[in-house]
């Protein structure tokens, strides 16, 4: 139906009150706010789940003074996003469980990769970073199940999760040579590129950002004092130059106008940059921004919907995150005292084209090898794809 | 036909005439110490007679102003702070014969108000009890400002522009509020003042009283506390502090080292309990003291003035304190030491003490900011588009008040130079032997509000020597730095009364 989401009347027309499930993300934020307030009131037993733009209204929400049930900032869902991708190289996305204990990071093979113990061997003969497994390999658009006899080649895209130290182990093989970014420029200081700003200055990481409006620029620099900002045009080959642009780990562009995202992340990688990453705002860009050469392509509208289906799964289900658009997901989920797997070795488990990468028993993870066994109470950290989940979610 | 007047003349000199008359229930003070030591109180009685009937005068033959502002702020204050000091030059001239010649007085009684402390007296000692104290608390009544203080505590001075005034009394770049009321700040800060003279009259006091500094009389420790915390520097003694125990020297760096620093500070220390070394100006200025005492410390070492011990480090932190802060005691005949502890001292009495405090020159907050904005022209030479705010203690300063810190910065120089010129080509004119050096201490220091200079005028001489028309120039520099220039420079623009 059609209305305003803030309106008493409409909401009570969409049958706000036998609704279990409230999702407030239309494109403005107070408007969102009001509609979840509002539903909060006409529908107590509904979750209210409000995705906001700004930080602010998020930080309002955490001292409990915005009384919805979830609220998701997608600046900062972004911004941590883009933090934890430039936190490891050659991770294109990173996703975090058991409160930061299990990583699952999805890598890109370089194309030239030199083949050594790892990439080009058979799985079963390959040195695998401890406490990790390898969840997928993506060849082209085909998905492969990692059996033994697979290899992992150049070009691939793979799947792993595991420890936050084999996370960094795995990037070591792919990055080859190359180190976290600890020089970061951010194009386009909007809402967007500060908090991603913030993000990288909190982690310790340098940071240069670089602002096309004078008045802005000035505003951001006095919000941001351990920052660098630059008042200039992404688009400034000779500013580009000038500064060593080039000699940047990343460069992240959050600039309102994809086009222009597009053509000074080209630029960048002309200069030398190693990395880039834009942020799109219309979700069509972001096949043509992959497309035409831009490493990681981040749309916040996608980050934000992840977070929330996380919040609107299975109560059991603690966190989950799409992997490859929505092909995949990862489950965490709390295994039932009358599960089918209860009590059986992982080597017996059946092969469902799903993968469980972590139990967290207890407080401490744990990478299971074939003899391990699954408990009621564990939480398994697994990865599905997404035609499977139900399926999964039953089994356990 | 006459453009018409921009500025409230009539309203401007109504209140000044209200705030000279109030000024003079300060002759009070003298009449009552007169009264106890038995000397003439006539000449006191005389002269706050004549500032109550001028003050009664001015306010009764002009229109009060409905709302004092900003502009008209300027010009009371100016006027205020040199009719205040001539009021007391009144006094001088009636009952001390040194300054009988009205240049002298009003030159001795601007020293004193604006807390310089340079004197024309070559014999201090002659002076009574009463005129001698009286000397004293003219420099303790000019510290903290005669605006604040009417503000502070007469209750029917309510002006529109209260701030505006307290913005153009009180040094340093930034006025910082203590309250939201203008009068609950002035109180607050005169509260601070009038304790720590407390404190200070009381620590001295003990020290006479037992022993540990025979000469340290309570009527010592009042003269000294009413020069101390205003950064002063009058002393009823010839030889400056000299005389005294090393005990009573070292209360005395304390002292002036507090009264050195901004009283919003010491409030926040006392309420907050705010760690002083957080603040970027109290540490620069900490800094500046140790490395200034350690450079003379290790000059007199050198120069086999003084041997290695506790002596040498007094005779430097004391000298370095007292030219820094302004105040301008002597606890040796510094000007006999050598070139270099001598541009030292010219060097750190360009600096000053920091904002909100009683200490003059150019204060060391606004050396901070200016080193700021050096590094950043610096940086900003390199790297075109880089856009950098300037902080002080976090909070970014803005533009304009750059601005107006880099102006003062040169007008300060720029008065500084032409008050150095001015006095070497009258000095020549008149025959008096004034070397370059003896000539931008006496600029510099009647400037910045600090007292001795060097050669004749060194803390033991006399700026008497000088000619007439450059005491005149040495009291405008005393007005002026006081004041810190601006607010009766505009005074001079034709901007400023054009409506």
């Amino acid at each position: 139906m059609e209305g305003n989401g803030a309106s008493r009347r409409v909401l009570q027309e969409a049958g706000i009150k036998e609704t279990d499930l409230v999702i407030a993300c239309t494109s403005r934020d107070e408007v969102n706010i009001v509609a979840g307030i509002l539903s909060e009131r006409l529908a107590p037993e509904a979750r209210t789940i409000v995705r906001t733009q700004n930080v602010e209204y998020l930080e309002v929400w955490r001292e409990r003074q915005l009384d919805v049930d979830f609220v998701v900032s997608s600046e900062l869902e972004t911004a941590n996003a883009i933090a934890r991708i430039v936190g490891i190289p050659a991770a294109r996305q990173t996703d975090v469980f058991a409160e930061g204990q299990v990583l699952m990071v999805e890598f890109d093979v370089p194309i030239g990769a030199e083949p050594n113990q790892t990439i080009g061997q058979a799985l079963r003969n390959a040195v695998i970073p401890a406490d990790s497994k390898v969840a997928s390999i993506i060849r082209g658009d085909r998905m492969i199940v990692p059996r033994g006899d697979e290899a992992i080649q150049p070009g691939d895209r793979v799947i792993v999760i595991g420890s936050p130290a084999a996370a960094r182990a795995w990037s070591g093989i792919f990055a080859q040579g190359r180190v976290r970014a600890n020089d970061v420029v951010v194009f386009g200081a909007g809402d967007t590129g500060v908090a991603i700003a913030r993000v990288l200055l909190e982690e310790g990481t340098l940071v240069r950002v670089v602002e096309s409006s004078p008045e802005r620029a000035r505003t951001v620099a006095e919000d941001l004092p351990d920052a660098r900002v630059f008042n200039a045009t992404a688009m400034d080959a000779d500013f580009i130059k000038r500064e060593n642009i080039g000699t940047a780990d990343a460069a992240i562009f959050a600039m309102q106008s994809d086009e222009k995202n597009l053509y000074a992340a080209t630029l960048a990688k002309i200069h030398g940059v190693a990395l880039t990453v834009a942020v799109v705002t219309e979700p069509a860009s972001a096949i043509v921004l992959e497309r035409a050469g831009v490493d990681i392509v981040i749309n916040p509208r996608m980050v934000t919907a992840e977070e929330i289906v996380r919040f609107a799964h299975d109560p059991r289900i603690r966190q989950m995150a799409m992997i490859e658009g929505d092909r995949f997901e990862i489950l965490d989920i709390t295994v039932r005292e009358d599960s089918q797997f209860l009590g059986k070795p992982f080597r017996d488990l059946p092969m469902t084209g799903s993968l469980i990468g972590a139990i967290v028993r207890g407080d401490t993870a744990i990478f299971p090898h074939g003899d391990d066994m699954l408990l009621a109470g564990d939480r398994a950290i697994i990865f599905a794809e997404a035609a499977r989940v139900r399926q999964v979610e039953r089994a356990l | 036909m006459r453009p018409a007047l921009g500025v409230d003349l009539s309203g401007a000199l109504n209140l000044v005439g209200r705030m000279v008359k109030y000024f003079s229930v300060a002759f009070l003070f003298p009449i009552a110490v007169g009264l106890g030591y038995g000397d003439p109180i006539w000449p006191f009685a005389a002269a706050g007679a004549i500032t109550a009937a001028f003050g009664w005068g001015l306010e009764r033959f002009t229109k009060g102003g409905e709302s004092i502002g900003a502009r008209e702020g300027f010009l009371v204050v100016s006027l205020t702070w040199a009719l205040s000091a001539f009021a007391i030059s009144v006094s001088y001239m009636f009952g001390e014969a040194q300054l009988r010649f009205p240049i002298d007085a009003y030159f001795e009684s601007m020293s004193g108000m604006t807390t310089t402390g340079a004197s024309v007296l070559t014999d201090i000692p002659a002076l009574n009890h009463t005129m001698s104290l009286w000397r004293c608390f003219s420099q303790w009544l000019g510290g903290m400002g005669i605006v604040v203080l009417s503000l502070a505590i007469l209750p029917r001075l309510r002006v529109g522009g209260g701030r505006a005034l307290v913005e153009s009394e009180m040094p340093g770049p930034e006025y910082e509020p203590l309250a939201s009321s203008i009068r609950t700040t002035a109180r607050r800060l005169w509260l601070i003042y009038v304790g720590l003279t407390g404190l200070m009259i009381l620590i001295l006091s003990i020290f006479g009283w037992v022993g540990i500094d025979d000469l340290m009389s309570p009527y010592q420790a009042a003269a000294h506390a009413f020069t101390t915390l205003p950064t002063g520097g009058f002393s009823p003694q010839a030889r400056s502090v000299v005389p005294f125990a090393a005990a009573s020297q070292w209360v005395m760096i304390v002292f002036m080292v507090l009264a050195g620093a901004n009283f919003a500070l010491h409030y926040r220390i006392l309420r907050k309990r705010f760690n002083p070394l957080r603040d970027e100006e109290f540490r620069a200025y900490i800094v500046i003291i140790l490395i200034a005492s350690l450079l003379l410390f290790i000059e007199l070492l050198r120069s086999d003035i003084y041997s290695a011990g506790e002596t040498a480090v007094r005779q430097s932190v004391f000298q370095v304190v007292s030219i820094m802060t302004t105040t301008g005691y002597a606890s040796a005949d510094f000007v006999k030491w050598t070139v270099l502890t001598s541009l030292t001292l010219v060097a750190v009495m360009l600096i000053g003490g920091c904002a909100g405090s009683t200490g003059g020159a150019i204060k060391v907050a606004r050396h901070v900011l200016i080193g700021k904005l050096l590094r950043r022209e610096l940086d900003q030479t390199i790297h075109r588009e880089v856009v950098l705010p300037i902080r002080l203690n976090g909070r970014v300063v803005d533009e304009r008040t750059l601005r107006a810190i880099l102006a003062f910065g040169v007008i300060y120089v720029g008065l500084f130079l032409a008050g150095t010129l001015v006095l070497t080509i009258d000095a020549a004119r008149s025959g008096l032997d004034v070397t370059v050096l003896d000539a931008l201490g006496a600029s510099a220091t009647t400037l910045g509000n600090v007292g001795p200079g060097f050669g004749f005028a060194g803390p033991f001489g006399s700026f008497d020597p000088f000619s007439p028309f450059a005491k005149v120039v040495m009291i405008v520099l005393m007005w002026a730095g006081r004041l810190e220039i601006i607010p009766i420079a505009v005074l001079l623009t034709r901007r400023y009364w054009r409506a």
